[in-house]
């Protein structure tokens, strides 16, 4: 109640007024204080859980450290000792090209199979949800055990094969091909990318294809000169996405090589030997060092494709 | 229940360079049914929204009865919002989001079920409690949002465009339905709109925004005849008021004139007995308004002194009436930013467009030439300079 | 005249019949395309299935899909592989372990989606820029310390490393997807409850997370199904044999030697293990498409 009555001509009340811009300052200043205990489980995790970790990973990265003993700073000597690891050049060597075959062929494989399934098929979704089974179950440990048993000497992969009159020989223990049903494995799981495709797909206008229709063009050219530059951001996801997956890749070639990234260190992923180096050697301070330099890795790789984007990449509207 | 003053009211963007409402004054009376009218963008929903403490308060203040509500939180200023889009909880049903706040505010379930239902009969919703929103019609959607807001029993309803998203029948039947619920209910209401049919309609009295400007404020009959400037007078009214530069001759006893490009029309002293400023205008350029409804047939008024002849561009037969466009030897003068001025409006000098609106059975024709009278009694005068109604 | 247009209708009535050919002849064409393609990728999980209910001696036997004579001896066998605990301590592992993180996510995702997409703080967008920033962080570069922690603190060999981060909405990426979804539904929902005197907490749970339905349902599904496949963390943290999940006991299957100790059970246990995650996608499909439309607006 803060009215005092002083009438003159026009009976007004005269109303006090408390001092300006106090509402603003209390009321978002509750909304402030809410949005902090809505983020507080996240800034915890964040902290505890991402930040620390990550600072104490570059720290160890830096020492020799076995778990036992408390680390002992050594320098740069485990980015030096990289330079010598015979071993890490091999990881890399598979790494590099478990990403630049694997992650162009999904690329390609749901690219494709989107485009057919984009042209007004009956059944649609079913056949969208039988080519993303293989997405669902492709990271597990049974898949990649299955795997072994088909591209064995005895799978039926070769009896597929002994179909035509090949003799195949044991796909997984062969040096030369084990990488390869690997990347086979990854492919396998193209449905992931391939969902995305078509939702992409889904959103370009018939209306385009009505036009390039009347303007007399065929379903290549279509394909060509609409489809593909409109669906370039999503190809631009998906490349991001796949490339950022493949260099963390692991359990497939971990469980299919039995856990020893052979046969002779032939799917030797990075991930493979920094979890050998961490998990069965201890040392924590080397495995630390690998994985900043696996975190490096990925971000050049990440930095130059955002960079290459801008010369293929084509954002309408 | 209560009354609302705003004092001062202000919202100002990027330090204050942007004003979208500029000083706000409006004493609102207990009860009463005002209506913020103004075209789109004019801040009319930005001064309910800061009524309704959705939005930050630049600088100024509200007022709730007594209580200064600028620190109030919103669900404390006991005012109900019905939004444009009525804003129903999707995955409640009517009953639930009628019931909401009474279920926030924690009052037993037996009096929630017998204020929702209370409700739900005024509104003719009882058939529809258990229904969910998506499964209503747009005419009951708006319902159910009234439902909400009445349910509480607030001090004040906000309501923000409520029947814009109608289809045109349906709006004219919710709007008289809403004024009747207002009506008894007596609730302080404040309605915005654009429509300014619902203004002239709903409101105990009307307050028109421009660029969060006030322009006036008064009961509806009065700002349509006594418009305070050249932007009420052209945002009121369908067709708009006819606005034309003149030049009034000397002010004497026995009247003046008012030239009309060529043409020149005689004011009698009765005529022009309640416009006392008009004199200071004497010998200059003034802005002459006439709505549609007051220009006649020469025909029709067979005692009329001054005749304006012209031609016939275009008759639209509306069946009810006839609107007449046509041009006269004169200068257009223009309204900015108003979004009810005709396309035809744009005219070069020395033919303006003019529109009158006649009686259905008028026998005239696109291309006749026709001599029309204005009714002298009824013409508006603004200063060309301010747009301020000359009185 | 007649006759005319009664010839026209009649070459038009040939002509959609060569057109509407034409099409389907193209449709069973990609129809075909697709079949071939999915049979060549599936079989080798079909063959699984059906393997995993004939004799161990049949398995390898060729290309064949039916079984000459069924049995569910694998069943048994691997079910038993290790002896005690049997594979069902290993699936009741995996399925408290997945429950827990899909609880977990779905509380402290939401909480900080509901932050992100509707409420303002300061330097909100710097948070929001390290949350998405987190999403594309490998895991090894945090694996080593968050390992040493958790040694240390006696963690090793519970699920509560696998669980704990979860409740710390530690998967940023579908923190990303209910702020994305939540920024989508109008304000004035949240204004009207405003309004009706809620707080920001029945904000959050009476209007925001009913309606954020179907990320919720995404969110749980992918949830579930990650962490039941996860195997890195699995194999780090859960290294003694009864506190061990279906991922890391499926390599119990592995013989030192690197051969394989009994296929037959391998494939019974790996038939049961992918099992969830098809039941639950395929459950889940009708649920993600049957979430709440946001009607109730014009």
């Amino acid at each position: 109640m803060s009215e005092v009555e002083t009438s003159v001509a026009r009976p007004k009340p005269v109303r006090v007024r408390p001092p300006p811009n106090t509402s603003r300052s209390s009321l978002s200043r509750m909304e402030n204080r809410a949005a902090y205990w809505f983020l507080l489980p996240w800034l915890a995790g964040f902290f505890f859980i991402t930040v620390v970790p990550m600072l104490a990973s570059a720290y160890l990265s830096f020492t020799d450290y076995r778990v036992l003993k408390p680390p002992q700073w050594v320098g740069l000597q485990n980015y030096v000792a990289m330079t010598h690891d015979r071993r890490l050049f091999v990881s890399v060597g598979v790494t590099l090209r478990y990403v630049l075959i694997s992650v162009p062929l999904v690329l390609i494989f749901s690219l494709a199979v989107a485009a057919l399934l984009n042209r007004g098929l009956k059944g649609l979704a079913i056949y969208r949800s039988l080519f993303y089974v293989p997405s669902l179950i492709g990271a597990s440990v049974g898949i990649g055990m299955l795997w072994r048993e088909v591209f064995g000497a005895r799978g039926i992969f070769n009896s597929f094969l002994a179909l035509f009159g090949i003799k195949g020989a044991g796909w997984m223990s062969s040096p030369g091909t084990a990488l390869y049903t690997v990347i086979g494995l990854n492919v396998w799981t193209f449905g992931a990318a391939m969902v995305i495709f078509l939702a992409a797909l889904r959103q370009i206008p018939e209306s385009y294809y009505e036009a390039a229709s009347l303007d007399g063009a065929n379903a290549l050219q279509k394909f060509r000169r609409i489809t593909l530059p409109l669906l370039t951001p999503v190809i631009f996801f998906n490349l991001v996405l796949n490339t950022i997956g493949a260099f963390q890749s692991f359990t497939q070639a971990f469980v299919v090589s039995g856990g020893t990234g052979g046969p002779v260190d032939s799917t030797l992923l990075y991930t493979i030997y920094l979890y050998q180096r961490a998990f069965q050697h201890l040392e924590m301070g080397y495995a630390s060092a690998m994985a900043w330099v696996l975190l490096a890795t990925i971000a050049a790789f990440t930095a130059l494709l955002f960079w290459s984007s801008r010369f293929w990449v084509f954002y309408g509207d | 229940m209560a009354s609302v003053s705003l004092e001062g009211l202000t919202k100002s963007y990027g330090n204050g360079v942007l004003k979208a409402v500029n000083d706000l004054n409006l004493e609102i009376e207990d009860g009463e049914f005002v209506v913020l009218v103004g075209p789109s963008g004019c801040g009319k929903s930005t001064a309910l929204r800061m009524i309704a403490g959705l939005e930050e308060i630049s600088d100024g203040g509200v007022w709730i009865g007594d209580q200064f509500v600028n620190d109030v939180h919103p669900k404390d200023r006991d005012v109900a919002m019905v939004f444009q889009n009525y804003a129903l909880y999707p995955h409640m049903t009517v009953f639930d989001n009628i019931a909401f706040a009474l279920q926030i505010a924690g009052m037993p379930r037996d009096e929630i079920r017998r204020r929702v239902e209370d409700a739900a009969r005024t509104l003719e919703l009882t058939d529809y409690l258990k229904r969910r929103p998506g499964q209503l019609s747009g005419g009951q959607r708006q319902r159910v949002a009234m439902g909400r807001a009445i349910v509480r029993q607030p001090a004040v309803f906000l309501m923000d465009e409520p029947l814009s998203n109608l289809d045109a029948k349906l709006r004219v039947q919710m709007r008289a339905e809403i004024s009747k619920l207002q009506r008894r209910l007596g609730v302080t209401t404040i309605y915005v709109t654009h429509d300014q049919v619902e203004a002239m309609t709903m409101g105990d009295r009307v307050a028109l925004l421009r660029d969060g400007n006030l322009q006036q404020v008064a009961p509806p009959s009065v700002m349509y005849d006594e418009p305070a400037n050249m932007f009420v007078a052209a945002f009121l009214g369908s067709p708009s008021m006819n606005l034309l530069w003149g030049e009034l001759g000397e002010v004497s006893a026995s009247g003046t004139t008012l030239k009309l490009g060529g043409q020149t029309l005689l004011l009698t002293t009765e005529k022009i007995a309640g416009l006392r400023r008009l004199g200071a205008y004497a010998n200059r350029a003034v802005v002459v308004g006439i709505r549609p409804e007051d220009i006649y047939p020469a025909a029709d008024r067979p005692g009329a002194t001054s005749k304006i002849r012209s031609n016939i561009d275009l008759v639209e037969a509306l069946g009810s009436d006839k609107v007449l466009h046509f041009s006269i030897d004169a200068r257009q003068a223009l309204v900015k930013s108003s979004d009810s001025l005709d396309e035809l409006n744009h005219g070069e000098a020395g033919k303006a467009h003019c529109v009158a609106r006649l009686n259905a059975r008028t026998p005239l024709r696109m291309g006749d030439d026709v001599d029309l009278v204005f009714d002298t009694d009824r013409l508006h005068f603004f200063d060309g300079e301010t747009g301020e109604a000359i009185r | 005249m007649v006759t005319d247009r009664r010839l026209d209708s009649r070459s038009l009535a040939a002509h959609r019949r060569t057109r509407k050919l034409r099409r389907n002849l193209r449709g069973i064409g990609l129809h075909a395309i697709l079949i071939v393609l999915l049979i060549a990728m599936l079989y080798p999980v079909i063959w699984m299935v059906l393997s995993s209910l004939r004799p161990e001696d049949e398995i390898f036997g060729g290309l064949g899909l039916i079984p000459k004579s069924w049995t569910i001896e694998n069943y048994v066998k691997g079910w038993q592989l290790s002896g005690n605990p049997t594979f069902a301590a290993f699936f009741i592992n995996s399925f408290i372990i997945s429950a827990l993180a899909v609880v977990g996510n779905l509380i402290s995702c939401s909480m900080a989606g509901y932050a992100f997409a509707r409420l303002h703080f300061p330097f909100k967008w710097l948070w929001f820029a390290l949350m998405l920033g987190t999403i594309m962080l490998p895991i090894h570069a945090q694996m080593i310390p968050q390992y040493i922690f958790f040694l240390k603190i006696g963690w090793v060999n519970t699920i509560l490393p696998l669980v704990v981060p979860k409740f710390l909405a530690t998967d940023a990426f579908y923190i990303f997807l209910m702020v994305q979804f939540m920024r989508s539904l109008p304000a004035e929902l949240e204004q009207a409850a405003v309004l009706d005197g809620a707080s920001y907490w029945q904000r959050y749970w009476r209007i925001i997370l009913p309606l954020t339905m179907p990320a919720l349902v995404t969110t749980a599904v992918f949830t579930f199904i990650h962490t039941y496949n996860d195997f890195l963390g699995q194999l780090i943290y859960l290294t003694d044999v009864k506190s061990m999940t279906v991922p890391v006991a499926l390599r119990l299957f592995l013989d030192p030697s690197g051969g394989q100790s009994s296929v037959g059970g391998l494939f019974a246990m790996v038939v049961l293990s992918i099992a969830p995650v098809l039941g639950f996608f395929l459950a889940s499909q009708r649920l993600l498409t049957k979430g709440i439309a946001t009607q109730g607006f014009k």
